[in-house]
């Protein structure tokens, strides 16, 4: 990746963690788009799966330190996330928004998932509608909050022409 | 070549992955006093911008709920607040109704008047009570205030009757002394005034003042006697010559009128002579009462006053007759101004409190002396009694 590259992933993903610890709280949803999954995946398609892993590591642990409870449970699930998206790229970041859109929906469902099941904290029916309700419903607002970035800032995640 | 490098790589990768989720795992399983010290590091650091901003962002949240919140509240008072207006008069004129038939004691029939049409051309209304309820046809219909109207059909749940504002309402008057009778009907040629009354057929030898109340008579049967009807306004010129027309203020309002009483026949025979004029009476007696009120406690202040001026002077005095001991006397910004008091003429009560004043301290000075005389004579047993 050129320095040109690095620099607009960097701005990028550093406007997307303001976003999650902006407007989301500013919003309030009962089902939150997550703008820290959309910013790893923005990422992980740009940098090797080992990184990718790193990467999601550090987020994951960042997003932990607010819970202290669930310590840890972030970071797995984030480095998961990070290292597969990384290493499906080619899959899926092709040039078509329904792609993109299902993209950011699996990386956050599967987020959830594996994050409700290391936490430990919910079990039985609780767990359930929390994975087959509310995490979907969270999945399908980040799809649609990833769209509508990638049409705003467009013009920072596609590399210049000459 | 190209497939080993590959190989190499992911093998690489899946290390990496591996030491990742390891490293995440141990701090998932780190015992509690080991993880929140962790947390808390992280979070005083290098997080603390990002932790600031999400603090802000939901006290933002918060004050935008409860702005909407007190909004909604604010709103819901508003709302009650223009009813209050419209509860108290329907309890005002609840409260009226209740006393009516407080004083009625019995011989009626409650009913609510139900208007059909708009509020500027009443003459009739429908009531809910009928010949089951033992309403009759002429039936008077009345309401605190004063005369309403009349029954003129009567069906077994409802009625309809006719408003005083009807062009064929009549009824029997006279005025509150009993000195004039007339006929009262509707004052037809009102129509920017509002709902009036004219009182016909006042003999040209009487002349009744504004204000004057006029009472039904109870001649004619239908109504009974002393039921107000309105009050006098001012005389009509009129070109009948031996009679005078008066213009009256209605007792009640035709837009006004909600729950009525319809009076029964054999409660009108009894007569309501002391029902209505109670009302007027217990009036005038609170506002006498109140007026009362006021001047006793009027009087009361001004003596309490006149009694304290008249302490303050005598302090004054005192207090002069004792710095005149001292050389020199007291600074003058020290002394108490009574140059106003000395200045201004004695009131009555003044003149009085200071007498009372006197009088109590001579009795107290003959009281010590007769006490020190009784003490001499109890104080002096072996020198016999001496005077």
């Amino acid at each position: 990746m050129t320095l040109g590259g690095t620099l607009r992933a960097t701005t990028t993903f550093v406007i997307l963690v303001l976003l999650h610890y902006t407007l989301r709280p500013l919003l309030g949803w009962r089902a939150p788009m997550d703008f820290l999954v959309l910013a790893l995946l923005l990422v992980s398609i740009r940098l090797r799966p080992a990184t990718a892993a790193l990467v999601g590591l550090a987020i994951g642990l960042v997003s932990d330190s607010l819970t202290p409870d669930s310590l840890g449970a972030g970071a797995v699930a984030m480095t998961i996330v990070g290292y597969v998206a990384s290493w499906l790229k080619a899959v899926f970041f092709a040039d078509n928004l329904a792609l993109n859109a299902f993209f950011f929906f699996l990386g956050k469902w599967v987020f959830d998932v594996i994050y409700f099941v290391v936490e430990g904290r919910l079990g039985g029916i609780e767990l359930v509608q929390q994975l087959l309700l509310w995490s979907p419903l969270s999945a399908a607002a980040t799809a649609v909050a990833g769209i509508l970035l990638l049409f705003i800032m467009r013009p920072l995640l596609e590399p210049a022409r000459a | 070549m190209a497939r080993a490098v590959r190989s190499t790589s992911s093998r690489f990768d899946l290390i990496a992955l591996g030491t990742c989720a390891l490293l995440a795992l141990i701090a998932r399983g780190l015992p509690p006093n080991l993880r929140d010290p962790v947390a808390t590091s992280m979070r005083r650091t290098f997080l603390a911008p990002l932790v600031m901003l999400q603090e802000r962002a939901e006290a933002s949240r918060r004050s935008l709920l409860l702005d909407q919140q007190r909004t909604a509240i604010t709103d819901s008072v508003a709302l009650r607040a223009m009813t209050v207006s419209s509860l108290e008069d329907e309890n005002a004129k609840l409260r009226r109704l209740i006393g009516l038939g407080g004083r009625l004691k019995w011989g009626f029939i409650p009913a609510e008047a139900i208007h059909g049409r708009g509020v500027r051309d009443v003459t009739t209304m429908t009531l809910t009570a009928g010949s089951a309820a033992g309403v009759r046809r002429l039936s008077p219909v009345v309401a605190p205030e004063g005369v309403v109207g009349m029954v003129t059909d009567v069906d077994p749940t409802m009625s309809q009757a006719m408003i005083w504002t009807h062009p064929d309402f009549r009824v029997s008057a006279m005025s509150e002394d009993g000195a004039a009778f007339g006929i009262v009907q509707a004052h037809l040629a009102s129509a920017t005034t509002g709902y009036l009354m004219e009182l016909r057929g006042i003999p040209f030898r009487t002349a009744l003042k504004p204000g004057t109340l006029i009472l039904s008579s109870g001649l004619g049967g239908v109504w009974p006697r002393g039921i107000p009807i309105g009050r006098v306004l001012e005389e009509v010129k009129t070109s009948e010559g031996w009679a005078r027309t008066y213009l009256l203020r209605p007792a009640v309002s035709p837009a006004d009128v909600g729950a009525v009483m319809i009076l029964r026949a054999d409660r009108i025979s009894q007569g309501f002579d002391n029902v209505w004029t109670n009302v007027a009476a217990v009036d005038s007696a609170a506002r006498a009462i109140a007026a009362a009120g006021d001047s006793l406690a009027k009087t009361a202040a001004l003596a309490e006053a006149a009694a304290r001026r008249a302490a303050i002077e005598a302090v004054s005095r005192d207090t002069s007759h004792a710095t005149s001991g001292i050389p020199g006397g007291l600074p003058p910004e020290l002394l108490p101004d009574t140059s106003l008091q000395e200045a201004a003429p004695l009131s009555d009560s003044a003149i009085e409190a200071r007498r009372r004043a006197a009088a109590r301290k001579a009795r107290r000075d003959s009281l010590a002396r007769d006490s020190a005389e009784r003490d001499t004579l109890v104080m002096s047993p072996t020198r016999g009694i001496i005077r």
